[in-house]
């Protein structure tokens, strides 16, 4: 039961990645509008879908702490400076996408802008560093090189992604020269983070399955190929083929170590909650599941398509 | 620096400043579900342009909820490493719950109510805002069972050191459990009222325009109030009957403190001393329990319905205005009192505060709690200076619910339509 647990976390997290994702990529993607209509039109891409993005996260960390209470307190301590930067950065994000609007004056919607911009690349650079200390082992010094390239490398994967979510929502906004232009540089960074991990003695000591990593590395440059073969033409394919990319960082860190959880020597079934918790939580998940996903696949489904004057803005 | 303190601290003040806004966010949701179904069913524009109105507040106070809440979930593992480890098996679960079953639809309910405006059909529209309300409350049950669960600690058996679940629904019957929850709730629905009724006597003392919408949400405010502040005071008494004998140190006689805390002492080690809250903290209780009894004075309002008085009069409206912060305040002692009351334990008499901190340096702590300090309370700042904003401007057209392509009326410049 702890390892269909495990995999549901896994779940959260990737699902959080891929959504939060684009929410961030347009976030720092607002960098390229130059003018003040531009970045309205990116902003209400998103509109419908932020809040329920964002919330994968937080019921992501719920799993951790109900199905893995041990890994909760090991890997969010352990893993302190960069999971307490991602949280600054997500919480500014999620402030400041819902604030932004607000203001009367154009300067502040400016300022605010420039707020998203920031903390939405502090977020997806902090969220890269979390996935990389997790592939080197808790515990141990969190700021190594390796962190700092796979943070990097996190950017280059979530503006990608931004630029393909965006290209499908606003087919006219250019966004799928911007993305594929980012592809090499994505490419770029992932063999950069790749070579770093090899250099990592850590990182090796932790990866008990060296042919998950290849698998792994293989689904990302094909994600990234696919994207930039198909971004402009079919976008919908390119998107689907980001999201991959964006989906696989957390199915390696969890498949690799596996049976171990990254905390050194604890296995992933010794780091679950006991008996009589997982049953309750199972017996909860199998009934909510279903309609959480039917929920969020109902906003998906209202407020689907392309935008046009008559989309709703908010934020 | 001593981490211990730093977490503590931090946990204190990430603590007070989300129950200031989730206060305001299960207050006014609630009225707002009023407001939508009473629109739904009798189609009149002044309800529709209410629930725009606060809907607007509501959703600007939302923001500082989640951001606030984002913090709590978090500080968990992030300072206290020790409570997911020797509690979580228990604690775990219903904070879990929390997440997938109030907080995920909840936000995927809010996000589908702000944009389906003109949208979505009406009868799904109010739907969704039911469903917002319905979860939030949820959210508020399960953190109050998970809560509950350090002040009484039921349903569980240590084993190895590790407390481990054997009966869930000792958590929901708890004695610690049911009448804190009421009594939240309805410190929420007294904040709410207040606010609404604080905003409403505003605009009728400086006369703005929209006197019969005013009128009206001056009038629900105070009824909310009303009902608000007695529901929250029998809450509140009804703790009395039983907190001295779930927790002694805090609310027994002497002779029941000191036995406890001897106890206490005999078994985890220290002097009885150690096992006693600071001195201060009755002074909380006192005045959370005076501001009640002044807040409750708002029934003597609800006479005053009789021909506009409480408008006429003009004295209620500016009360009503200066009360605002109070409801606020009472919140915070209560918080304090029930929070600070029960240390040095985390799990009353099961595992210390001090066990429970992370072994993370005094350093990390300081940046950590400077950082997040500085950024929530910038962030609530800005946040009530936007709600008194919009407040303050009224309800010619709020952004919330806005016929796409309309021109504008107010303040706030239509946001762009030109889309690329």
């Amino acid at each position: 039961m702890s390892t269909a647990w495990y995999a549901l976390l896994g779940l959260f997290f990737a699902t959080y990645f891929v959504l939060g994702g684009y929410d961030y990529g347009t976030g720092l993607l607002l960098a390229r509008a130059r003018t003040a209509p531009e970045r309205r039109a990116m902003l209400t891409a998103v509109g419908p879908f932020f809040l329920g993005n964002e919330v994968w996260l937080v019921s992501a960390v719920g799993i951790l702490f109900g199905a893995f209470p041990l890994l909760e307190g090991e890997l969010l301590s352990g893993l302190y400076p960069a999971v307490a930067l991602a949280l600054a950065a997500v919480l500014t994000v999620t402030a400041s996408v819902q604030l932004r609007s607000r203001p009367a004056s154009d300067r502040a919607k400016h300022a605010w802008d420039r707020v998203i911009i920031l903390s939405s690349t502090v977020a997806a650079f902090a969220w890269g560093a979390v996935l990389a200390g997790l592939l080197q082992g808790v515990p141990g010094p969190v700021l190594t090189s390796f962190v700092l390239v796979c943070g990097l490398a996190f950017v280059a994967l979530v503006a990608t992604h931004g630029a393909a979510f965006l290209a499908l929502r606003l087919p006219e906004g250019g966004f799928d020269k911007i993305g594929r232009k980012l592809i090499p540089l994505a490419l770029a960074a992932v063999g950069a983070a790749t070579v770093a991990g090899l250099l990592s003695s850590r990182v090796r000591g932790h990866a008990h399955r060296p042919a998950v990593v290849i698998a792994g590395l293989a689904l990302l440059a094909l994600g990234l190929t696919v994207a930039r073969v198909t971004l402009g033409r079919r976008n919908g394919v390119a998107f689907a083929a980001t999201s991959l990319t964006l989906a696989v960082p957390v199915l390696l860190v969890g498949a690799t170590m596996w049976p171990f959880s990254p905390v050194t020597g604890l296995t992933v079934a010794d780091a679950a909650a006991s008996g009589p918790t997982l049953r309750l939580l199972s017996w909860l998940a199998v009934p909510l599941l279903p309609a959480l996903l039917g929920f969020q696949a109902m906003c998906w489904w209202a407020f689907r398509g392309r935008i046009d004057d008559r989309t709703p803005v908010y934020w | 620096m001593d981490p211990l303190l730093l977490a503590r601290l931090q946990f204190a003040t990430t603590t007070s400043i989300h129950f200031l806004f989730v206060l305001v966010t299960l207050g006014l949701v609630t009225v707002l579900v009023y407001l939508q179904t009473a629109w739904v069913i009798t189609q009149k524009p002044v309800y529709e342009r209410l629930t725009r109105f606060w809907g607007t507040l509501y959703l600007i106070n939302y923001v500082l909820g989640i951001a606030t809440g984002l913090v709590m979930e978090f500080q968990f593992g992030l300072n206290w490493s020790g409570l997911s480890h020797y509690a979580g098996n228990v604690v775990g679960a219903p904070l879990a719950i929390e997440t997938l079953v109030a907080f995920f639809l909840e936000s995927t309910f809010l996000g589908m109510w702000i944009f389906g405006w003109h949208r979505l059909r009406r009868g799904v529209h109010l739907a969704l805002l039911w469903g917002v309300a319905i979860t939030a409350y949820a959210s508020a049950f399960w953190v109050m069972v998970a809560n509950s669960f350090l002040q009484n600690p039921v349903g569980y058996e240590m084993r190895e050191g590790i407390a481990h679940l054997t009966d869930f629904g000792a958590l929901l019957r708890n004695q610690s459990f049911g009448m804190a929850f009421g009594h939240v709730t309805f410190a929420a629905l007294t904040v709410g009222g207040f606010l609404i009724a604080g905003i409403s006597a505003w605009h009728l003392i400086r006369r703005t325009a929209d006197y019969e919408l005013f009128r009206k949400s001056l009038r629900i405010g105070v009824v909310t109030a009303s009902i608000g502040t007695v529901m929250v005071t029998g809450f509140g008494y009804a703790q009395f009957g039983y907190l001295g004998t779930i927790q002694p140190t805090k609310f027994g006689d002497e002779h029941d403190k000191m036995a406890a805390a001897s106890d206490f002492a005999a078994r985890f080690g220290g002097s009885a001393a150690d096992y006693l809250p600071p001195e201060w903290i009755g002074a909380p209780l006192g005045f959370m329990i005076m501001i009640a009894n002044l807040l409750g004075l708002v029934v003597f309002l609800l006479p005053l319905f009789f021909r506009d008085w409480i408008i006429r009069m003009r004295a209620p409206l500016y009360i009503l205005l200066f009360a605002v912060p109070l409801p606020f305040l009472a919140a915070i002692f209560g918080w304090l009192f029930r929070e600070v009351g029960r240390q040095p334990w985390i799990v009353y008499g099961l595992l210390k505060t001090s066990d429970a901190v992370s072994p993370v340096s005094g350093g990390t702590m300081l940046a950590s709690f400077l950082g997040f300090t500085a950024l929530l309370l910038t962030l609530a700042i800005t946040n009530w200076y936007l709600i008194a904003r919009y407040a303050h401007a009224g309800a010619a057209d709020p952004s919330l619910g806005r016929q796409p392509g309309w021109p504008t009326q107010d303040h706030e410049r239509r946001p762009e339509p030109v889309l690329a």
